[in-house]
């Protein structure tokens, strides 16, 4: 027992490095592990005003390119509301926006039974980086004003990426930008509605890779790629880039890999809406049981 | 001035330098420049390990905190703060160097050993954290490639700082 004492007192500043190294690298795994809402982030409240005021600097020199882009944007939305159309058809009388209700309190009543599907916020972009492997954004909107994770974000010209934590204030969002097999997207061709799914491969912040496209598809540069509306997070058509050059792969495969130019130009981002699904759960819960009852 | 305040003040300042100057600028994605290990490079010699390493963790996870790779900067802090003491020793000349200064620098350690000093401390330092970043050795040329132009521009910057901020007494 003694000489173990000896032992230990003698190599105590190896055994704290040991202790030390070992406790930053379960850090490193646990937040490894894709759901985990690690506090210690850029969403904390220190780092989170930190950002927040640096940005207010920053801002100011990207004032032009986010103007564009929202007036962009506006000119888009004018021309798909319905009093940009002339309606010719009289016979089917007034139409009604659908609108699901729910009730304040916890318990998330129905109140009225018109469906709405999705709910956007918007949020300012206090953080981004571009030059990692796994890139985050973080965005100045918590749980207090309505986020929660596992929401889409999306930005004025297309997809951005995923809600991965929250705070009371703010929230940090994985972004499209990350070089990792649990990031795809759910992706089909606007043209010829071929699924795929979009991955990042680690290398340039305007470029992703598209695959699993069949082989018979018809492709031409230029094609845009949307969201396919499958998974619960983004709804569908929102546009994630644009067909660049593709190739076929070695011979055996039956798949196409298409390169993309992203349609979000992650360099500026500077507001982003978050998107809430209002029927995730009720899908969600569906698809699981049905899953049981098979198994 | 203080070595406690000064030490202070160098931790917020480096630490600012590195999440709002150098985490902002992309100049190539192999090439990405850390300063804030200048920090554990200039304690003062006569601090204990146990107080380097836990210093070392410290600096690393605020750093983290900011970059969201919690952990990562962590491991590769306290591996160089570990290393710290084993470098000096190969380095400082018979009797120890002659403290005037307390604190490892250009005219403490003389301007080769202290190059030489920063230089493997970087390295071994951007050894871990990029390996740690990878995470795989799939690609070792790249990893390789990315660790050695990566000290190359912190070491550069690190040259930068001490000349501004040290006066030669």
């Amino acid at each position: 027992m003694r000489n173990l004492i000896i032992f230990l007192r003698r190599y105590f500043n190896f055994f704290l490095f040991l202790l030390l190294e070992v406790i930053c690298i379960v850090l490193v795994f646990q937040n490894n592990s894709f759901q985990h809402a690690a506090y210690v982030n850029s969403a904390n409240n220190v780092s989170g005003k930190l950002y927040d005021k640096y940005n207010n600097v920053q801002y100011y020199f990207h004032l032009k390119a986010t103007n564009d882009s929202l007036v962009a944007e506006n000119t888009r939305l004018h021309n798909a509301i319905r009093s940009s159309y002339d309606s010719m058809v009289t016979t089917n009388g007034t139409r009604v926006d659908t609108i699901r209700r729910y009730s304040d309190d916890t318990t998330h009543k129905i109140i009225s039974t018109e469906i709405r599907r999705f709910q956007y916020f918007e949020a300012k972009v206090i953080n981004n980086s571009l030059n990692k492997p796994m890139n985050y954004i973080t965005i100045h909107r918590g749980s207090k004003q309505g986020i929660k994770p596992n929401m889409g974000v999306i930005s004025p010209s297309g997809v951005v990426g995923v809600v991965r934590s929250v705070s009371d204030n703010y929230a940090v969002v994985l972004s499209l930008l990350s070089k990792s097999n649990s990031v795809s997207i759910s992706a089909r061709l606007a043209q010829g509605k071929e699924m795929g799914s979009v991955h990042w491969d680690g290398d340039d912040p305007a470029y992703a890779t598209l695959r699993d496209i069949p082989k018979s598809a018809q492709l031409h540069k230029g094609d845009t790629v949307v969201t396919s509306g499958f998974s619960a997070l983004f709804p569908e058509n929102i546009p994630i880039g644009y067909v660049e050059g593709f190739s076929q792969g070695d011979k055996a495969s039956t798949s196409l890999t298409v390169k993309l130019r992203l349609a979000t130009n992650f360099y500026n981002l500077q507001y982003v809406y978050v998107i809430e699904n209002l029927l995730k759960d009720e899908q969600q819960s569906l698809e699981d049981s049905t899953y049981k009852l098979i198994k | 001035m203080s070595i406690l305040l000064r030490n202070i003040i160098r931790f917020v300042l480096l630490l600012l330098i590195q999440v709002f100057v150098l985490n902002e600028i992309l100049i190539h994605q192999l090439v990405s420049p850390y300063i804030y290990m200048l920090f554990i490079l200039v304690l003062p010699f006569n601090l204990p390990r146990p107080a380097l390493m836990l210093l070392g963790l410290l600096m690393g996870l605020s750093l983290d905190m900011f970059m969201n790779t919690m952990g990562m900067h962590a491991a590769a802090c306290v591996f160089i703060a570990y290393l710290r003491p084993f470098i000096i020793n190969i380095l400082s000349p018979q009797g120890g160097f002659e403290t005037t200064q307390k604190t490892p620098s250009m005219t403490s350690m003389g301007v080769s050993q202290f190059l030489i000093y920063a230089a493997i401390l970087v390295f071994l330092h951007h050894t871990v954290y990029f390996t740690l970043e990878v995470f795989g050795f799939a690609n070792p040329l790249y990893l390789l490639l990315k660790i050695i132009l990566s000290s190359a521009a912190s070491l550069f910057l690190i040259i930068l700082y001490e000349m501004l901020f040290f006066s030669r007494k």
